[in-house]
């Protein structure tokens, strides 16, 4: 093997390292069995090295890559999609650094680890996944430096040091080219991901369902208000709507369920100021996207339902930012449409007999449709109904009846769902709405943390001249939960996030910890919206704010101003280092008259001894040669001197710099200026 | 920093069905590289002298950094965008650090060892780096030589043998030293060609004759002449330089007389004359190989011999010194080059 082709041991050990720092962020969701192989890789390229074991041969190698293919279609059904693909690049890489043994492999295998980073982006792009990803940059870059330092067999940290100088170096431009660099829409369509777990609210609700989800103390999306923040009550993020209950289960309208005249959303007429703010949603798999009633997107591609939603065209697989405008007293669909009317109404031919005789019964009471809605809430108020994340289990049919009259326990999905159902056996239009109430305000930079235990069910009334109306019968039960959130309405339960022990929002009372919380989250909001958010109105307005009108000029300069800010400094650095002539006055000062005698045309050889070359330059300079005789002695004396002696050395110095050889006569004329 | 395909082999490859074009592509390109890097003792590397491009593994680099770009565009990733950047900007400050690991790098000519024809002859050059930083993974080569990989960390300078063989009786000058460097990343290749001024004596190829025709003796047999060798204690003599250490009278040193060799007389039986006239009826070549091979004889049976060529004559002697005199004569007889 060539010598060029060589991988030392240190690199070794960096490329080891790399491999498990890469396949980390990945493990959770690899089968088992991937783990296994880098496992098996690592140990069978050690016995390699130890020369224990040999290098896989050829049939080896293809078994072993025909059964991470049936491995990777056993484990996940398809070849198709983003996770098998990632899976069978990273079985690919373990199997790859088996078969290393040249650096060409090893050239192979890094810049493979390079794409394995930018895979880990597509699933996550949280700051802390960031920062991991950096270290694993930081690593495959040492390993790829270690593989050209040559004999250096000891595990070594210089080779860190020069990867992270590099790397550093590197980042400046880096940020300019991210600024600078035009982002359009994908070239094509690429996979998704097929197996990745959906969040959040689901698109059907079954009692208990909300419940569950209030155990998850994950964030669900942040929001920045351009103004002020509404007050906490009002704070109704609308995702789901609900009209459809078959069986207990409440269910929102397919694609197709709408008949195509009814797709569209009414036109509304809006007026006054709007609430303007950002939110920016965690991937959710799903398509909806949440906002305050009535919202209008400002971002571009977000459609609009008929039921008033905002739906993203595709499912939010990443953090994804997005502007809306809202106005809250504006009235919707004042026209109901007979098909609306009908769908809003409908219920299942039989079942809860109880429930639909109370609702029958309060309606005739009542004066209107209105009064009906207040004296539904008032009866929930008065009849001691408990909000509690613990309803306990309703079996059987007639679930609702169960609620009502027998347990008189529930969470808010109860709660909407009897309301709506007895709404609509007095055919009153309701429907089921489902998000998230209230949220959490970080005082830090005035975002609102929406979790997703403020996940909510809610209902929506149709009231002739007021449309759609929101009533919220949680609230007429434990008005707490509306205006305070889950934690205060549970304080005496004790059931807040209570599976999930270590979440830091359990804490909330002890100061610093809850400082330090809110602060990692206004740090990931500030990240979101830069980086992650960043697109290209985002960047247009940045260019624009910094530079004016952008034309190619100021872009030309921009780039290339900056890469020089950055790259001659850099190159300072690295030319601008010290002589390696030595530093201690004796040897400095032979140095010099070597120099000097250099003028001369008499060049000391390498591993001359300045005794061969004061007898050359006697022969050649006899006029001279005690003067040379002199220095040459007294500089060997003094290089071989045990101690120092300050006398003889301030004498040496003084006889070189007296000794000025004159160029254009070719002679050494002797002054007696010292320099 | 110049961007031209340089290597002579690569051209070579491409025009193997032109000659012509080739040839003068060639000689061009030598007159090119002679004139920005003329032959030297030593040779200071700076920017004339050093030239950078990206290598193969570079320009493969640049192939997964598009891919990279794709994949941020299609996933519409910043984060994807951002690593891909940060890369593509190392391969920029990366021509730096290539660049600045050969730059300031002083090569030297240290010595090349005289050889037999087939024989491997050994090439020393010296490294020695002008600023105090780790220089990684000099490659350095000649276009037949053997290969070297050295660093020059911690230390001021390295010394590399590289072996070469060697073919042709006379002066064998090898062509351009190659020091090339990948470090750190193997990205980018930055390269320089130096003629070091630096040659190796090759001797005639030896070639035996079963017995010296007509021996030219100027003593008669048996006499004694007084030749410097170790068979008999003789006397001693004030010390010389380049006498062996073995023949110091060092017990007279220890009791302070000066340093003094101690004399051995070996007994020649004769001293022969090698003479161009012993081979009539021989070309040039074969009768310097047969007198390479006398000398080689006489000189391990330590017999005087001298030497005779048109207009060279060595006077019989023996040692070590004057094997190497005779033999340089032998190599460079009739090429013109100076034995001086």
């Amino acid at each position: 093997m060539k010598i060029k082709q060589q991988v030392p041991r240190n690199a070794l050990v960096w490329i080891i390292v790399s491999l498990f720092a890469l396949v980390a962020p990945h493990a959770g969701r690899l089968p088992i069995w991937v783990l296994a192989v880098y496992v098996i890789a690592v140990v069978w390229r050690l016995q390699v090295h130890r020369g224990l074991w040999s290098f896989p041969g050829r049939w080896v190698k293809v078994a072993m890559t025909v059964s991470s293919f049936v491995g990777i279609y056993v484990s996940y059904g398809t070849l198709v999609g983003l996770e098998p693909t990632v899976a069978l690049l990273l079985t690919a890489f373990a199997l790859k650094f088996i078969e290393l043994s040249q650096r060409k492999d090893a050239y192979v295998l890094l810049f493979l680890g390079y794409f394995i980073c930018i895979t880990e982006f597509l699933f996550s792009q949280d700051l802390l996944i960031t920062l991991y990803s950096m270290l694993t940059v930081l690593l495959v870059t040492t390993a790829l430096v270690a593989l050209h330092q040559p004999g250096q067999n000891r595990f070594n940290r210089g080779t860190l040091k020069v990867a992270g100088v590099m790397l550093l170096q590197a980042m400046p431009l880096m940020t300019v080219l991210f600024l600078v660099f035009p982002r359009f829409g994908p070239l094509w369509t690429v996979p998704l991901k097929t197996h990745a777990a959906k969040t959040g609210m689901s698109d059907f609700m079954k009692p208990g369902d909300v419940a569950t989800l209030s155990q998850s103390a994950d964030v669900a999306f942040r929001v920045k208000f351009d103004g002020a923040i509404p007050a906490k009550s009002d704070l109704y993020w609308r995702g789901l709507v609900f009209s459809r209950l078959e069986q207990d289960v409440w269910s929102g309208l397919g694609y197709y369920d709408v008949p195509p005249n009814e797709q569209r959303q009414n036109e509304v007429v809006v007026e006054g100021t709007p609430l303007r703010y950002t939110v920016i949603i965690e991937p959710t798999q799903q398509n909806w996207l949440y906002g305050l009633h009535y919202a209008r997107a400002r971002s571009a591609g977000i459609m609009a339902s008929s039921d008033y939603r905002l739906v993203s065209p595709a499912p939010v697989e990443t953090e994804y930012m997005y502007r809306v405008n809202s106005w809250g007293d504006v009235a919707v669909e004042q026209e109901l449409s007979e098909w609306r009317r009908n769908t809003e109404t409908k219920l299942p031919p039989q079942g809860n007999p109880q429930t639909r005789q109370l609702a029958l019964d309060l309606h005739a009471a009542a004066a209107s449709d209105e009064g009906f809605v207040d004296s539904v809430l008032s009866f929930f108020t008065s009849e001691s109904y408990v909000y509690t994340l613990r309803p306990g289990r309703l079996a059987g049919s007639d679930s609702i009846d169960q609620f009502m009259f027998q347990s008189r326990r529930g969470f808010c999905e109860h709660f909407a769902s009897s309301f709506v159902f007895m709404m609509r056996s007095a055919g009153v239009p309701a429907r089921v709405v489902a998000g998230y109430q209230g949220g959490e305000i970080n005082p830090l930079n005035k975002t609102v943390i929406v979790h997703q235990f403020d996940a909510h069910a809610w209902a929506e009334v149709w009231l002739d001249n007021k449309g759609w109306v929101r009533v919220d019968p949680t609230n007429a039960v434990s008005p707490m939960r509306i205006e305070m959130g889950l934690e205060e309405a549970m304080a005496s339960e004790g059931s807040f996030l209570a599976a999930v022990p270590l979440s830091p929002l359990r804490y909330r009372s002890i100061p610093l910890l809850n400082q330090l919380r809110l602060r990692y989250d206004a740090l990931t909001y500030r990240w979101q919206s830069w980086v992650i958010g960043f697109n290209s109105e985002r960047q247009f307005d940045l260019l624009h704010s910094l530079f004016g009108e952008i034309s190619a000029r100021v872009f030309a300069t921009l780039l290339f101003g900056s890469w020089a800010l950055v790259l001659i400094p850099v190159a300072i650095s690295l030319f601008m280092r010290r002589d390696t002539r030595p530093v201690n006055r004796l040897d400095k000062h032979y140095r010099i008259f070597c120099d000097r005698m250099a003028l001369l045309g008499l060049v000391r050889a390498p591993g001359e001894t300045p005794g061969q070359f004061l007898s050359r330059a006697q022969e050649a300079l006899p006029a001279f040669a005690d003067k040379l005789k002199l220095i040459t002695g007294l500089y060997s004396e003094l290089a071989y001197a045990g101690e120092r002696n300050e006398a003889a050395l301030a004498k040496f110095t003084g006889t070189v710099n007296q000794f000025k050889p004159d160029r254009r006569r070719g002679v050494v004329v002797n002054d007696s200026v010292t320099l | 920093m110049a961007s031209v395909q340089p290597s002579a082999e690569r051209q070579n490859q491409k025009l193997n069905e032109n000659p012509s074009i080739r040839e003068r592509l060639r000689s061009s390109f030598n007159r090119w590289v002679k004139r920005r890097i003329p032959p030297a003792r030593e040779v200071t590397l700076d920017q004339r002298r050093i030239f950078i491009f990206p290598s193969r593994t570079g320009f493969f680099f640049g192939c997964c950094l598009l891919v990279m770009l794709i994949a941020a565009i299609n996933f519409e990733n910043n984060l994807s965008y951002a690593l891909t950047f940060l890369l593509a900007t190392l391969f920029i400050v990366a021509i730096l650090h290539t660049y600045a690991n050969l730059s300031g790098l002083t090569i030297r000519a240290v010595r090349a060892q005289a050889a037999f024809p087939g024989q491997q002859s050994e090439f020393v050059v010296m490294i020695e780096r002008g600023k105090r930083r780790d220089h990684y993974a000099l490659y350095l080569k000649w276009p037949s030589s053997s290969e070297a990989l050295v660093n020059l960390v911690d230390v001021d300078s390295v010394k590399v043998p590289l072996h070469m063989p060697v073919d042709k009786r006379g002066w064998f000058h090898p062509e351009r030293l190659l020091l090339e460097s990948t470090y750190p990343l193997g990205l980018l290749r930055c390269w320089t060609w130096v003629d070091l001024d630096l040659r190796a004596l090759v001797y005639p190829r030896p070639l035996s004759s079963a017995e010296l025709p007509g021996l030219a003796t100027d003593t008669p047999d048996g006499a004694s002449a007084m030749v410097p060798g170790n068979d008999d204690f003789f006397g001693f003599r004030d010390y010389r330089k380049g006498d062996s250490l073995r023949q110091v009278h060092w017990k007279g040193l220890a009791r302070g007389h000066d340093m003094q060799t101690k004399q051995y007389t070996a007994y020649a039986d004769r001293s022969v004359w090698l003479d161009w006239e012993l081979f009539p009826g021989l070309g040039v070549e074969q009768r310097l190989s047969h007198l390479c091979y006398w000398v080689l004889a006489f000189d391990e049976r330590r017999e005087e011999y001298g030497l005779r060529l048109p207009g060279v004559t060595i006077n019989p002697a023996v040692g070590e010194k004057h094997r190497e005199q005779i033999l340089k004569e032998l190599a460079l007889f009739g090429t013109g080059g100076s034995t001086r």
